[in-house]
């Protein structure tokens, strides 16, 4: 199987045709005249023509700051000029390592602006992870946002002989450092000023010299194999399909965004970046990681995006919070979400509905939905999305019946994040909905999903290899995921499309398909599905420590670890009842059914992306896992009914030592097929 | 059967003797606030003040006119009470820094019998009147029956309240306060000044026991029971929460005002004098079901 | 970059902020601490160790005014004296954290640092029970000043938290933050790094030295772990059974043979 990048699944949406025909998509009525075919011309525009509209808002000491979008040209023009003055020079890369703070989508349009190109780098990498990207992209400067992300630049900088520059933009910690060529975004600016007082027509040249054909920006992508690469995606490629989805979902400059994921990802670039652009809406950038949830609150957005984790972990919180609440407020709850399940989704989409359901769906709305969702910060939401690993149904239609319209997309980064996005009056949580505006879909033999649209990047960044192998001439790119159409239209991911393989019996497995029914249960955090030229399907599990360990303690099970909790009878139980539910919805997919799990067990230790058996992005690194719990595999597939098992574990505390292990192996019902309906 | 007028008139009367009540035991939460000490010796203070002020005003009125003479008797006892409350911090706090609190409330129990020790010796036993020049006859509105004096330590109780949240809330000393009685060491540390913040302390539950023993001296004389009366503040702090100054109103009301309905109603049936120990049986009912209080901090500490 | 590097790049301002001199300290007949004498400079980080029970925190003690030396004398800031009170202490700049942490456990995080900012109160009781006149301005003035330690701490998000909630290293921190909000010239901290993970070490080590940097303060510290000791500081006094043993830069506290003997040799 080629290589075929790996890389959540976000939403794509292409226009018919190539990047060449990018300029027919509609756009957005606030993105105005033809010459706009830069993110900087655009700014420079809404600079003259929206000048005091919020551009970007900040929370620092505890206040919301705001910048208007002539501060915002203006900090670019400064910024732009301080980096020229240093010897930054079209086509040169310069790399941005940081949280979301306004400075880096200031920073952005100041490299894009004399032609350079960011190449943003997810914050929370290792040196090591780092240091690939930086070499490969050639970056010349790195625009870091602290002092940790500077010591980690300055670790591996020997093995960096192109880059010239570090930029911080926090000095905390930074004043007595000597490095040559380090300094602060400030000092960048003061040189700003002074080139600009030279030579002040600068900035608008450079503007103008860019064209919608030049990269915008390129993203590595975190793969789940090999070493990340560089998607390189022009400003035609951004401007179609940010504008085009833009107008499918009618945005406005009066809708609002968090900016909370990372920026090296291709989703915050676009809906934070090229959307707010694009549309005017202004962006929020949050105080810190940890005050996401309060900062939400306090923002209420009205455009969202949001892995499935968030709205799990969203979900998980209310359902603690009103388990622990008093009876009264638990009866109210638990009355109207039964109203809301009922009636919510129909309303929402539209569809007939009695009056008096919609009259207890008014009062619910009053007394219960309103307030909660004005506690969460989603009261405000017209378009929420979720992509990556499926959101379970019920997850989905809980937000949906509180009348969140919550929707999946799915894309990648080589095709501007959308391919399939569902329409506001079309959802299914068990689909990725239909291909975007302006994005082509076919399948191939294997089953593997083809895109082509004007969202299609260019290349791999320096790896034509393997830009051939995802791309061919006519534009298709190969997503590397199976999929199939529903009878109504509507596109089903089933899985990576090399992780796919067969039972001996020659039944279909799909590992992801399976771990991802698992995966719904709240108590069952991971699972490792096996079953690829085997008899059968087994299954590792990781249980989700905090529901499993509340579950526990209410029924008076003490344990005192994970590993602890893991092992004991009473979870086994737990899990496998909920895996036979499992077995249970497999049965009724014809395809599938031959896919139950037959024995199942509990992982001793979570998988963890510091071991390597995860992402970053948290998908399971099969290989990997494969090589390291070989032994726990074939004794799943042996007739012991449990295995001794040690393995080395990275702790919270960043100690590695040794995990050992009884585990205990359990037999799972199955079901007979069962045909739908 | 009660009419609802002769209930409403009963339920004003408790309100208004709660609030004495709540006078008192704004004393308690004040120390305790401060330094977690459940001071024995409030009631002793009540007596002292009164005691003060009745001799007080013996020499001021020999001196001058009666209305210059209440004034200057209520400073002098003022000042008075400072001193004590200085004394108190010197030769008694300060010995005793960073003892625990059982400590701390044995040497207020040992302060109550050198207070009551010491007026025994000056002013002997008898009991004196004290006369605030609030005539003894109730105002009548609508038929109700309200006694004036009443009102006087309703208004009282109700201002010294108020004063003291906005002082504790909005002051420095406030807030100080309120970092010493959570921990001394961090106190101290942050260039709290111990010594005065307890002097402050001592003097404001001297004025809270100064008002306390002016109006309870004027209804029922300044005699030694007064010190026991004092007690009563205990089940007001059982409901209202030790560390709660506006608990203290409310469970001062509540307690005054169920004690006198259950005198009315209940009071038939188990053959009266239940005012003597109703409010011990509601504050035990409180303790079982919200151990802090009705308004007192939840004790949460991360284990 | 290693805590060591940076240190080494931010040379002490010379002079003595603090200088002890021929302290003894004695409860009952135990003598906590016997004819030390030494110095604290301005901006420097300056580490007291020594086995258990050698009189580091008794040493802390008497520079905070805790406790009150039977003899010697303690100069700071120029100015002699034989015993420094609490007050006068914090009054002049000196701040510090506790071994077991003593924080305002009913108070949020937030007010447990604005605590740290009432000797700077300068309107009268009455502007602020009235909340008129400077007492508006300042309240502004001091929240704004507590922001800037959240910020600094990364402790934005417990802002609101009471801090008898907290797990233990974020109380630590809070701890700090009180401390930092005296805006001290002299921060005392007493095992600051106790009880924590690696993580909260390493945080904690970046705090220390960028509030010497950030803040200016000179600060002297306890602390068991050798090689964050030997990573952070300037210099090392080292106590054992209340006399100081050896004092000097890490290197030489390291190869001085009565510190391994009677401090490294006791680990051992």
């Amino acid at each position: 199987m080629p290589a075929v990048t790996e890389e959540a699944r976000l939403p794509d949406l292409s226009v018919r045709g190539a990047a060449s025909d990018a300029r027919a998509a509609p756009r957005d009525q606030a993105t105005g005249s033809e010459s706009d075919d830069t993110f900087p011309k655009v700014l420079l525009r809404r600079a003259k023509g929206h000048a005091s509209d919020p551009a970007v808002r900040e929370k620092e000491f505890g206040i919301w700051q705001s910048y208007s979008w002539s501060e915002v040209a203006e900090e670019a023009e400064l910024l732009a000029c301080g980096l020229a003055s240093l010897g930054l020079e079209r086509g040169d890369r310069v790399a941005l390592l940081g949280a979301n703070r306004p400075q880096f989508y200031w920073a952005t349009y100041a490299i894009q602006s004399v032609g350079a190109i960011p190449v943003p780098i997810y914050q929370d990498s290792i040196a090591e992870e780092a240091v690939h990207i930086l070499d490969h992209s050639g970056a010349s400067f790195v625009l870091a946002e602290d002092q940790e992300q500077i010591d980690k630049v300055l670790s591996v900088r020997d093995h960096l002989p192109r880059l010239s520059g570090l930029i911080f933009k926090d000095p905390r910690g930074l004043r007595s450092y000597a490095e040559p060529g380090l300094r602060s975004m400030e000092e960048v600016r003061a040189l700003g000023i002074a080139k600009r007082a030279a030579d002040p027509s600068f900035f608008a040249r450079a503007v103008a010299e860019g064209s919608g054909g030049d990269v915008a920006i390129i993203c590595y992508t975190s793969g789940t194999t090999g070493k990340p690469k560089g998607v390189v995606l022009t400003f035609d490629n951004l401007i179609a399909t940010a504008s085009t989805m833009a107008a499918f979902e009618g945005l406005t400059g009066s809708d609002s965004v968090l900016a909370y994921l990372p920026m090296a990802w291709i989703g915050d670039h676009f809906f934070s970046y090229a959307q707010s652009a694009l549309v005017g809406f202004p962006v929020n950038c949050p105080e810190s990681g940890a005050t996401l949830m309060t900062d939400l609150r306090e923002v209420g957005p009205t455009y969202f995006f949001a892995p499935p984790r968030i709205f799990e972990s969203i979900l998980t919180d209310v359902t603690i919070r009103m388990e622990n609440a008093g009876w009264i407020k638990r009866r109210l709850f638990a009355f109207f979400m039964a109203v809301a399940r009922s009636t919510g989704v129909r309303l929402l989409e539209g569809r007939p509905v009695s009056a008096g359901q919609r009259l207890l769906y008014g009062i619910g709305r009053l007394v219960v939905y309103a307030p909660l969702l004005n506690t969460l910060g989603l009261r405000r939401l017209r378009v929420a999305y979720t992509a990556g690993e499926a959101l379970g149904p019920e997850i989905f239609d809980f937000y949906r019946s509180l009348g969140v319209n919550l929707k999946q997309v799915y894309g990648q980064t080589e095709s501007s994040v959308y391919v399939c996005v569902h329409a506001n009056d079309d959802v299914r949580s068990d689909t990725v909905g239909r291909p975007a505006p302006g994005v082509e879909v076919r399948f191939s033999e294997q089953g593997e999903l083809l895109y082509r649209s004007p969202g299609v990047f260019k290349e791999y960044y320096r790896t034509e290899d393997a830009t051939g192998d995802a791309k061919d001439e006519g534009g298709w790119v190969r997503s590397g995921d199976a999929g199939i159409v529903t009878d109504d239209g509507h596109i089903k991911i089933i899985d990576r499309a090399k992780d796919v393989g067969r039972l001996l019996s020659g039944s279909l497995f799909a590992p992801k398909y399976i771990e991802n029914k698992l995966k719904f249960f709240p108590s069952i955090k991971e699972a490792v599905a096996f079953g690829d030229g085997r008899q059968n399907v087994c299954a590792f599990i990781n249980i989700e420590l905090e529901a499993v360990g509340n579950w526990a303690e209410r029924r008076g099970i003490s344990f005192t670890s994970y590993a602890d909790l893991a092992g004991r009878m009473e979870v086994y139980d737990l899990v496998s009842g909920q895996i036979e539910e499992a077995n249970r919805s497999l049965a009724r997919e014809l395809q599938l059914a031959g896919a139950q799990i037959h024995r199942f067990l509990i992982l001793p230790k979570e998988l963890d992306a510091d071991d390597g058996e995860l992402t970053r992005t948290r998908k399971v690194r099969r290989r990997v896992i494969a090589e390291r719990y070989g032994a726990l595999i074939e004794a799943m597939y042996g007739d012991d009914d449990s295995v001794d098992f040690e393995t080395r574990a990275t702790f919270e505390d960043g100690r590695v030592g040794i995990v050992r292990a009884h585990v205990p192996i359990r037999q799972a019902r199955t079901f007979a097929p069962e045909p739908v309906r | 059967m009660p009419t609802p007028f002769f209930v409403l008139e009963v339920a004003l009367s408790g309100l208004l003797a709660g609030l004495l009540y709540s006078l008192v035991a704004l004393g308690f939460v004040l120390i305790y606030k401060a330094s977690g000490v459940f001071n024995f010796a409030q009631g002793a203070l009540v007596l002292l003040a009164a005691l003060v002020f009745v001799r007080a005003t013996e020499i001021f009125d020999a001196m001058g006119p009666a209305t210059v003479g209440f004034w200057a008797a209520l400073l002098a006892t003022m000042a008075v009470m400072v001193l004590v409350a200085a004394a108190i911090e010197r030769f008694l706090l300060r010995p005793l820094v960073n003892q625990p609190p059982i400590t701390l409330f044995m040497a207020t129990i040992g302060l109550t019998f050198l207070i009551e020790g010491i007026s025994q010796m000056i002013w002997g036993s008898r009991v004196y009147t004290l006369d605030l020049g609030i005539p003894d006859e109730p105002w009548i509105i609508h038929g109700l029956y309200i006694g004036k004096i009443d009102l006087f330590a309703a208004a009282v109780a109700i201002a010294m309240v108020i004063a003291l949240a906005v002082f504790f809330q909005f002051t420095r000393i406030g807030r100080a306060l309120r970092a010493v009685s959570d921990d001394h060491q961090a106190a101290l540390s942050i260039g709290i000044p111990l010594n005065f913040i307890w002097v402050v302390v001592w003097s404001l539950a001297g004025m809270a026991a100064l008002f306390a023993g002016l109006v309870w001296g004027a209804k029922l004389g300044v005699q030694f029971s007064i010190s026991v009366v004092a007690l009563k503040a205990l089940p007001v702090l059982i409901l209202g929460g030790f560390t709660s100054i506006p608990g203290v109103i409310v469970g001062g009301i509540l307690i005054g005002v169920s004690e006198k309905l259950a005198e009315v109603f209940v009071g038939p049936v188990v053959g009266g004098a239940i005012e003597s120990w109703f409010a011990y049986v509601l504050a035990l009912a409180v303790l079982l079901v919200r151990p802090q209080g009705l308004f007192g901090e939840k004790i949460i500490e991360r284990v | 970059m290693t805590p060591a590097s940076a240190a080494a790049h931010a040379a002490p301002a010379t002079g003595t902020i603090l200088k002890l001199d021929d302290v003894s300290l004695s409860f009952g007949g135990i003598k906590a601490v016997q004819g030390v004498t030494f110095d604290i400079r301005p901006s420097e980080i300056r580490a007291i160790i020594g086995p258990n029970g050698a009189g580091k925190s008794s040493v802390l003690n008497i520079i905070n005014g805790f406790y009150r030396p039977q003899r010697g004398t303690i100069t700071f800031k120029g100015r002699a004296r034989s015993y420094m009170s609490p007050y006068e202490a914090a009054r002049g700049g000196v701040a510090r954290t506790f071994q077991n942490i003593a924080l305002f456990k009913g108070m949020t995080t937030l007010d447990n640092i604005l605590s740290g900012r009432l000797l700077k109160v300068r309107s009268s009781v009455f502007e602020q029970a009235l909340q008129v006149g400077r007492a508006v301005r300042e309240e502004l003035d001091q929240r704004q000043h507590v922001e800037r330690i959240l910020d600094f701490l990364e402790i934005e998000h417990i802002r609101k938290t009471p801090v008898g909630q907290l797990p233990y290293g974020l109380q630590k921190r809070v701890e700090l933050g009180r401390a930092l909000a005296m805006e001290p010239d002299l921060l005392l901290l007493d095992e600051p790094m106790a009880g924590m993970n690696l993580e909260e070490k390493e945080d904690m080590c970046r705090f220390i030295l960028d509030v010497r940097e950030e803040f200016g303060a000179a600060i002297a510290l306890i602390e068991h772990d050798i090689g964050v000791v030997m990573d952070l500081s300037d210099r090392i006094a080292v106590l054992e059974y209340g006399r100081l043993i050896a004092d000097g830069a890490p290197e030489q506290v390291r190869n001085d043979p009565a510190v391994i003997a009677a401090y490294l040799g006791a680990k051992r």
